[in-house]
């Protein structure tokens, strides 16, 4: 077990360290803090280098989506439609709820990190309310009612913020779009938050349950993907684009947008 | 950076404001997109609850829905907008040649799109005017999820036309903008045009199978039922 642990925490450091030593060389421009203006014209004319960040491992990379895009398509969706056919939205609804509530500390201490101070308080609001009067998060009603919404806080963000660029474009597999950077953030986030699962008896539980965390969220989202893959013709670079537009948007903090 | 967001932010609210409370006859005569945009989607998805579209087999309707759709999508425009600087290179008939290819796909994209409406209910979310553009903002409320949806607009002789649609903050126009650069960047023009037309020889293949099913399930199950398998 312990073993295990530090496994992990090495695997974790190389992969970080890595990042910081490969990320310079390879990042093609540094992250571009503009915010999008829909209505201006430089959005849609100047094509500033649409992808910021490269993508080098682009045929590793198609065939990480191809292999996504199968184990999708035979075994996550269709388990998650029979999973939505059995279980009510709003039971769904609230799994996704707890397991959002259960983040929250992360996000708060993300959100410090970031200096986003008054979203900091917003956050340890949400978890506060939402943890006594949402019945340990099962409900949203610091979200619903009370005029705080879900804030989005992520360890990436907070390297993007402390100026580690994103290294490059990177499809894991089980996982989806990702950058290096955001990638190990992520896997240091999925860590901490092990702390949750102290019971379980080793890490098939924790991958279980990430699993089945994974498989509820894709049956409050049906239909979208394949949706996507039907109207593009290179589902590969509709699914990349997708994933930067929507994630810097995510990070725009001037816009308080009403998703999730 | 925060601190300048949030004045922005304050500046945006300020507009907001100024633009409802003051009358707005009285220093311009811009017609309100949302006034405009919600009679034309609510007109467009009733259109496609009817009976006549839900039990037409082999599409004939769809040249309806897309001939409303026009009113108020400017499918030039985005086929334009979509090609970014290349179109400077085109010459006519590779212009006219993608466009109406472009518009035909974008026409699949969105009558697929509005079919989706049908059982969710679209919330009006403001709007913000610049100049001749605007952005009108949308929620596409659904039982179990909520979709934002943005309509990005630009004022033609009084006809605010939409020529991008923004879901999920992922505009439609800048994704297919990059997979035409990465495809122009491989296999050229002729390469562009052939996929273009293999897509819209499979998207067609599939309205239609999918229409043809929906019919004989409209004629043969009572219609409670029918309406139960529609929506899966």
């Amino acid at each position: 077990m312990v073993s295990l642990r530090g496994l992990r925490i090495v695997l974790l450091s190389l992969l970080l360290l890595t990042a910081g030593w490969v990320l310079p060389a390879v990042s093609m421009a540094a992250p571009d803090q503009k915010t999008v203006d829909f209505l201006d014209d430089d959005f849609y004319e100047n094509e500033p280098d649409i992808v910021d960040v490269g993508d080098p491992l682009e045929s590793f990379n198609r065939a990480m989506f191809e292999f996504n895009d199968i184990a999708f398509t035979w075994v996550f969706n269709p388990v998650a439609t029979g999973y939505s056919y059995v279980i009510p939205a709003d039971i769904r609804g609230s799994v996704d709820n707890f397991f959002s509530n259960l983040q929250e500390p992360l996000r708060f201490i993300n959100t410090l990190l970031q200096g986003r101070f008054s979203d900091s308080g917003a956050v340890l609001t949400r978890f506060v309310i939402n943890t006594i009067g949402g019945v340990g998060g099962l409900g949203d009603p610091a979200g619903r009612g009370l005029g705080y919404p879900r804030i989005d806080a992520t360890l990436g963000e907070t390297l993007e913020v402390w100026g580690v660029h994103d290294g490059f474009y990177l499809v894991v597999p089980f996982f989806g779009p990702t950058t290096v950077r955001d990638f190990s953030g992520n896997l240091v986030e999925v860590y901490a938050m092990s702390a949750y699962y102290n019971w379980t008896d080793g890490w098939e539980e924790t991958a279980a349950i990430y699993l089945f965390e994974k498989q509820n969220k894709l049956s409050l989202h049906l239909g979208e993907y394949e949706e996507m893959k039907q109207l593009s013709f290179d589902p590969y670079v509709a699914v990349r684009n997708g994933y930067f537009q929507h994630r810097k948007q995510k990070r725009d903090h001037s816009v308080r947008s009403y998703d999730n | 950076m925060i601190f300048f967001n949030r004045n922005l932010q304050r500046l945006f609210l300020g507009a907001l404001f100024l633009t409802f409370f003051l009358p707005s006859g009285a220093f311009c005569s811009t017609p309100d997109p949302t006034e405009q945009l919600k009679p034309f989607l609510e007109k467009l998805v009733a259109e496609l609850k009817t009976d006549e579209f839900k039990q037409d087999t082999s599409c004939h309707q769809c040249k309806r829905i897309v001939d409303l759709a026009s009113e108020h999508f400017d499918f030039y425009e985005m086929s334009r907008r979509v090609m970014g600087k290349q179109w400077r290179t085109l010459s006519t008939e590779q212009k006219d040649k993608f466009v109406s290819l472009f518009t035909k796909l974008l026409q699949y994209a969105y009558i697929g799109k509005v079919e989706d409406y049908v059982d969710k209910k679209i919330e009006f979310k403001g709007q913000r005017v610049k100049g001749k553009r605007a952005e009108v903002k949308t929620l596409l409320v659904d039982t179990d999820k909520t979709i934002p949806v943005s309509y990005i607009m630009l004022l033609k002789d009084d006809k605010w036309m939409a020529y991008d649609i923004v879901v999920e903050n992922v505009s439609l126009v800048r994704n297919y903008m990059e997979q035409i650069r990465s495809i122009l960047r491989s296999k050229k023009f002729p390469g562009l045009i052939t996929q273009l037309e293999k897509k819209i020889k499979t998207l067609e293949e599939q309205k239609n199978k999918k229409h043809a099913n929906a019919g004989q399930q409209a004629s043969s199950v009572p219609s409670a039922e029918s309406s139960e398998t529609h929506k899966l």
